[in-house]
């Protein structure tokens, strides 16, 4: 059985988090996700530049009640490559197909 | 949070991450509450000056109609300044409202302009629609329940005279909106909500 390598962008906790949290909802935040991968806000921010950097995520800069507010959403390569990435982990793990 | 993962370690924090996500959902409950108490006191209102013979019984819908629109407006736009995130199912949720309110307000006006009153019971059977829907899409038995309600009092409401369709519609309201309302604060409030 040969195993697809996996994508070092997501093969990392707290972007595979980002982007987990990022499957399931239209955007969320800066705040929301610091709140539920109870990373650092410059570790954070890192992550999300390199993912953002890599096309998969959209980054949004605001101003809501005149703060500055960062909002997140999976693009649809970001999207592609979770699913690959998903898929690849299940064959590691001989759950998927090869 | 830079250590290598392993598979089962990656799948794990998948699964926890989206199940965190699903859990991050808007408080619904208010508008239930809200509207289920309004539009039952309109009814009353209604009932009463039709049994007085006062004609001024259908103003208390419209005062009903822009006391609550106003409220939901003012609790939408508190709500979307600490919303920090969007599911799809709140929108759907919202558009479903949204597209049930201009369905029951063309039709009301329509009806109105023709001279041609619209049967409560329609009104009633309408309402399950939405109801319905929204406890199905946030897999809440209560409204699922209170929709299928509000469609089977709407449909003995076509059969009965004007004042036991003012009662169903009172029983509609309580137990479609109020306690499906009242249900899901309880569980709201014991979620962390977005």
């Amino acid at each position: 059985m040969a195993f697809a390598p996996l994508d070092p962008l997501l093969h990392n906790q707290l972007r595979l988090a980002i982007v987990s949290l990022l499957v399931g909802v239209d955007s969320a935040d800066f705040n929301f996700l610091l709140e539920k991968t109870s990373a650092t806000r410059g570790n954070l921010s890192v992550q999300i530049t390199k993912l953002k950097d890599a096309g998969y995520v959209t980054v949004k800069k605001t101003f809501k009640d005149n703060y500055p507010n960062t909002s997140c959403s999976l693009s649809a390569k970001g999207l592609k490559a979770f699913e690959a990435y998903v898929k690849a982990i299940k064959v590691y793990l001989g759950t998927g197909e090869d | 949070m830079e250590r290598e993962l392993t598979p089962s370690e990656s799948l794990k924090l998948i699964e926890t991450m989206i199940s965190q996500a699903k859990q991050s959902f808007h408080r619904q409950s208010f508008y239930f509450l809200l509207w289920g108490a309004l539009l039952i006191a309109a009814m009353i209102f209604n009932y009463v000056m039709a049994m007085q013979g006062s004609p001024i019984g259908s103003y208390g819908w419209a005062v009903v109609g822009m006391v609550g629109g106003l409220l939901s407006w003012w609790r939408g736009a508190r709500e979307a300044k600490h919303q920090h995130v969007h599911t799809m199912m709140d929108r759907m949720i919202a558009w479903l409202w949204a597209g049930f309110l201009a369905t029951l307000f063309i039709t009301m006006l329509g009806s109105g302009i023709s001279g041609d009153p619209m049967n409560v019971g329609a009104i009633i059977v309408l309402t399950g629609l939405p109801t319905f829907l929204t406890g199905q899409l946030m897999r809440f038995k209560p409204l699922i329940l209170g929709g299928i309600l509000f469609w089977v009092l709407g449909a003995i409401s076509f059969f009965v005279d004007m004042r036991a369709v003012a009662l169903l519609y009172i029983v509609a309201m309580f137990f479609g909106y109020l306690v499906p309302g009242y249900l899901l604060k309880r569980q709201e409030d014991g979620l962390r909500t977005a």
